[in-house]
């Protein structure tokens, strides 16, 4: 067939991007995308923007804009004068002070001795726990835990020694976070599915960590509106950066700011108190979506709260990717079964002749964090090793011949009833070998998955393989058996210090 | 709307009221099983490359460097965080310059500009902060001009949180002298930075957005220098940039051979007082509509004779507000600014305070305005009128409109009435001449070889309160007298940008001892004083004078 031949070719990407295109002219809709999808050659916008802030010189000044950005800077410069005696400036400058001076306060994850101003060990402890896109994944989809619980140690580390939250306080602010999430992503259809504007950490995430900081410094319930009010204005990153290094960045800054918003609550600052109602003309949390429908959620103080952590379990991932990659590794695994079956123990990329896939695209991956949002890639990982590991996202292993050979005869289709829904996706992986023969694999359910939960043990072997590569081994231990028993835990101090 | 319980409030209710008596025995041991996860994937997560730039950079916080807090002799930040809290000062009271399409320009841009400059191993010149500070008022254009939707007054998103952020990064790139890659960069990040919803305009979350895009804008470029790096398309995508627009067509920027500044063809309102640039026509209108009313012989008593009062404005939810109940809410009501202009004939920085706003004959008043949005009455800063109908209870009735009030980029401000409002608000803070060297500086600032000029004039504030106990009073007297003579030579003695010398007399009105103390902290950078007063003067060089 045409599209093997042109498979096969080495000539450049954009020669064969152009043969494609007619070549495809003839195919079905659904392959059309498929396959290349590399960045265009030409210029970008972007780049052309990037291009003139750097080029431009103080030549290119004319008088009339030397002028007029005199006389803007003049008026700045009074009107912040003049502002520096306001009450709500003398607020955010109160704030600063306190948590941005060099303040060793709080501590950072796997760092005996460093310690940061809280906010900022919340910014970098929530960047550490995203930055391999290895924690976990809740439906509506978000990353729930990682935007709470580094601002909660935080939080914990800046209160007095004498009053250090006990491991149940830190139990419930966590539990309220993950809730608040929860509960804000039913208010939107569109958070049923895989986002494609606003990357929901960023949004979700800063309110749930305002909401679980709000809830440990035991904020009214009036300072508590105002924390979500102020979070809003602090959230909401775009999606496309994602697979870049400032993804992290999003769940770092949804731990910081939304604990920044709590913090500036607490000191009396105020915002829209009908941020999250749906107001005409006037967005406020619903400017992060197309449709909204906000709900009340109300505390019956007689009958208990209903979680929806307890109706809704999450999803752990067992290898640091995109949790969509794990339908699709599952998938191709079980036909590396199949084919070390016939050949004998060992898979090579010539014996594979086209490697079907149904789902989404990114077909070459230049670097880690593209790897780990890259079906092509974790597929073919999966074929040739048999799994998905820490592993294979090192640039050796990205950068494997056999690897590139694979992925290079991996074509995408997208069926009509694979939905981008974390409750509702398969992943199917069929390959063709060059005698003709085809294997296929699916995924309904991984293991990892809410539906297919990992054992307790498998959790702990993951988190042994994790916090093991930076703690000593009675550390990891010891570490397991607080979390076990924090909700008997007086203090959390003995938690704290075992992070470092 | 006052009756209906709000979503948010039940939020806050709940958040503040769940208890540990809630958390049933599946929430704990899920809950406990996220969190050995998450910080297990944080352990592991801190060998990350990524992980080491964020820490890297936070780190940076703990350094000495420290950026100036305008109108502040001791305070001083973080370089972002000064950033930060004089964006907040800049926009705290909706008093600065307003840009078509709307947006708020320069309070983004100038507070970055200054506190990245501080910490800078070089100081730029005068020329170079007005190239940065320019750099990021053109990329704040151009991402404006990239949706229609941005043409009108805002609905969704508040533009400075927006375009801002992207400025400030521009512009801060543009002082560290970054190459076009790691700018673009810059941009990347600062897109994930961008975007408060607003509807916390007329709130004090308000200034924050401000202050956060200055803040965050200067981070996402020191971020970018580090070599973190974002995607390097997020202008060019629907899921990029485009996320905060509706419709989006983004386009490219000219090469710098054949560019033209936005600025050139489009300037800038500037504020005669502190409100929301729509009040502007509405406090023109009612008070051409009120020498109308005078005119025809009616004196001021007349006023309780007023029917009505019709406002003919563009429909704008967020600054419709017909009984404002805080000074942010005042600063954004056609009301209350008509209401103001017709009791007082003027609004000022006064009106919004707590007397003249919560005066009887203020809510009287306030009761009897009605706002009508004509259709032609389009929500744009550069189409937008205001039509003044005040009716009596005789019937008569007397009109006044404002099609371009004093300020619009239309019609602006002299430059006698600009450094007016400068020293008006600047005196507020600074001594006399802290004021008038600004005027000066600022006049001169393309040939500043130094621009640290205009820092040191930001910290002539004519009170310098000392924190401390007097028991550390002493603790000056033993800084050598090397202190204080690089203390005169750096802060005290300047050649001006024009050639001429500035010497500044520093009179202490307590004791030699106190001076030379007051001397050695300000070098040391120490506080040690419970309070002293300085008051600084320019003299003529034949009156150089070291204390």
């Amino acid at each position: 067939m045409m599209i093997s031949k042109l498979q096969k070719t080495t000539r450049s990407v954009y020669t064969m991007r152009s043969v494609h295109r007619s070549a495809t002219n003839a195919l079905p809709t659904l392959v059309q995308h498929a396959v290349v999808e590399r960045p265009a050659p030409q210029e970008t916008v972007t780049a052309s923007f990037g291009r003139f802030i750097s080029g431009l010189g103080a030549e290119h000044l004319t008088p009339t804009v030397l002028q007029r950005s005199k006389r803007m800077v003049l008026d700045s410069l009074g009107v912040g004068l003049l502002g520096s005696t306001t009450e709500v400036f003398e607020l955010a400058l109160e704030h600063c002070q306190q948590m941005y001076a060099p303040d060793y306060i709080s501590s950072v994850y796997g760092r005996t001795g460093t310690k940061l101003s809280p906010t900022l060990a919340a910014f970098v402890n929530g960047v550490a726990v995203h930055s391999m896109d290895f924690d976990d994944t809740w439906h509506p989809a978000t990353h729930p835990s990682g935007a709470v619980l580094p601002a909660l140690l935080a939080v914990s580390d800046m209160m007095p020694p004498n009053r250090k939250p006990s491991g149940l306080d830190l139990l419930l602010a966590f539990n309220v976070g993950i809730e608040i999430q929860g509960r804000l992503m039913r208010f939107s259809n569109g958070a049923s599915n895989i986002p494609k504007r606003f990357h929901p950490p960023s949004v979700v995430g800063t309110m749930g960590s305002a909401a679980a900081c709000a809830n440990l410094l035991s904020l009214d319930p009036s300072q508590c509106s105002h924390a979500l009010a102020i979070a809003t204005s602090l959230a909401g990153a775009p999606m496309a950066n994602a697979a870049t290094q400032s993804k992290p960045l999003h769940i770092g800054n949804a731990s910081r700011l939304g604990m920044e918003a709590a913090l500036l609550a607490s000191r009396g600052l105020e915002a829209s108190p009908l941020i999250l109602d749906s107001v005409t003309g006037v967005a406020g949390f619903n400017a992060f979506y197309e449709d909204y429908m906000p709900l009340p959620l109300n505390l019956d103080k007689d009958k208990g709260h209903s979680f929806l952590i307890e109706v809704q379990d999450i999803a752990f991932k067992r290898f640091p990717a995109h949790l969509g990659m794990h339908w699709v590794v599952d998938a191709a695994a079980s036909v590396n079964k199949l084919l070390v079956g016939i050949h004998s123990g060992t898979v090579s990329a010539s014996q594979v002749k086209e490697i079907l896939l149904r789902y989404i695209n990114r077909p070459f991956p230049e670097c880690e964090h593209q790897a780990r949002h890259s079906f092509q890639f974790n597929a073919c990982s999966a074929l040739l090793d048999g799994e998905v590991t820490t592993q294979s996202f090192t640039a050796d292993a990205i950068r494997r011949p056999e690897l590139a050979a694979l992925l290079s005869r991996v074509r995408v289709e997208h069926p009509a009833d694979n939905p981008a829904n974390f409750d509702r996706m398969y992943g199917e992986v069929q390959v063709t070998l060059d005698g003709g023969d085809v294997l296929s694999g699916r995924c309904d359910t991984f293991y990892g998955h809410w539906r297919n939960p990992l054992t307790n043990e498998s959790l702990r072997k993951k988190f042994r393989s994790n916090a093991g590569a930076v703690l000593p081994r009675k550390q990891v231990e010891d570490l397991i058996e607080a979390v076990e028993a924090l909700d008997d835990l007086q203090d959390c101090t003995p938690l704290l210090l075992q992070l470092q | 709307m006052m009756l209906r319980k709000s979503v948010t409030r039940s939020f806050g209710a709940a958040i503040s009221g769940l208890d540990r008596s809630h958390l049933t025995d599946g929430v704990i041991s899920r809950s406990k099983r996220m969190m050995l996860d998450t910080l297990g994937v944080g352990l592991i997560g801190t060998r990350t490359n990524v992980y080491h730039k964020a820490l890297r950079y936070s780190q940076s916080f703990a350094s000495r460097d420290q950026s100036q807090v305008w109108g502040s002799a001791e305070k001083g930040l973080p370089a972002q965080y000064a950033a930060f809290v004089n964006g907040v000062a800049v926009h705290s009271m909706d008093f600065d310059d307003t840009w078509h399409p709307a947006t708020h320009p320069s309070g983004a841009i100038l507070p970055a500009v200054l506190a990245l400059a501080q910490v800078l191993p070089q100081q730029p010149t005068g020329l170079d902060l007005l190239l940065a500070f320019n750099v990021g008022i053109e990329v704040q254009g151009r991402l404006l001009s990239f949706s229609r939707e941005a043409l009108n007054i805002p609905q969704r998103f508040h533009p400075p949180t927006v375009v801002g952020v992207m400025g400030s990064a521009a512009a801060s790139a543009k002082l560290l002298g970054l190459t076009p890659v790691q700018c673009t960069h810059a941009l990347a990040i600062a897109a994930s930075f961008a975007g408060s919803p607003l509807a916390n305009a007329a709130t004090q979350t308000k200034p924050l957005h401000m202050g956060n895009a200055a803040g965050r804008g200067l981070e996402a470029a020191r971020l970018a220098w580090m070599g973190l790096e974002g995607n390097p398309d997020v202008l060019d995508l629907e899921s990029g940039f485009g996320v905060f627009f509706t419709e989006y067509n983004p386009s490219e920027m000219a090469d710098v051979g054949g560019f033209k500044w936005a600025l050139e063809s489009q300037n800038v309102a500037v504020k005669l007082f502190p409100a929301h640039l729509g009040m502007h026509w509405v406090a023109e209108a009612t008070l051409a509509a009120k020498a109308e009313l005078g005119r025809g012989g009616e004196s001021d008593g007349r006023l309780d004779d007023i029917r009505s009062v019709t406002l003919r404005v563009p429909p704008s939810k967020y600054i419709d507000c017909p009984y404002p109940a805080t000074e942010h809410q005042a600063r954004h009501s056609y009301q209350f600014n008509a209401c103001s202009a017709l009791l007082d004939d003027r609004v000022t920085v006064e009106s919004f305070g707590d007397a003249l706003r919560n005066r009887p004959a203020l809510r009287e008043l306030l009761s009897k305005v009605r706002v009508e949005t004509p259709e032609d009455n389009h929500p744009s800063f550069d189409k937008m009128y205001c039509d003044v109908v005040i009716e009596m209870h005789c019937g008569k009735r007397f009109v006044g409109r404002c099609d371009t009030f004093y300020g619009h980029w239309r019609r602006p401000l002299s430059q006698e009435d600009l450094e007016g409002k400068f020293r008006a608000n600047a005196s507020t803070v600074l001594s006399s001449e802290g004021v008038e060297g600004i005027v000066d500086i600022v006049r001169n600032m393309e040939q500043a070889t130094d621009s640290s000029m205009l820092r040191l004039h930001l910290q002539m504030t004519t009170f310098i309160p000392v924190k401390g106990k007097s028991g550390e009073l002493q603790h000056g007297l033993h800084h050598g007298a090397d202190a204080i003579k690089d203390l005169m030579e750096r802060r005290v003695a300047h050649k001006s940008a024009g050639g001429d010398h500035f010497v500044f007399l520093v009179h202490v009105a307590l004791s030699d001892a106190l001076t030379h103390m007051r001397a050695a902290q300000l070098a040391d950078g120490r506080s040690g004083i419970r309070s002293v007063w300085v008051s600084v003067q320019r003299k003529k060089p034949s009156q150089l004078t070291l204390v």
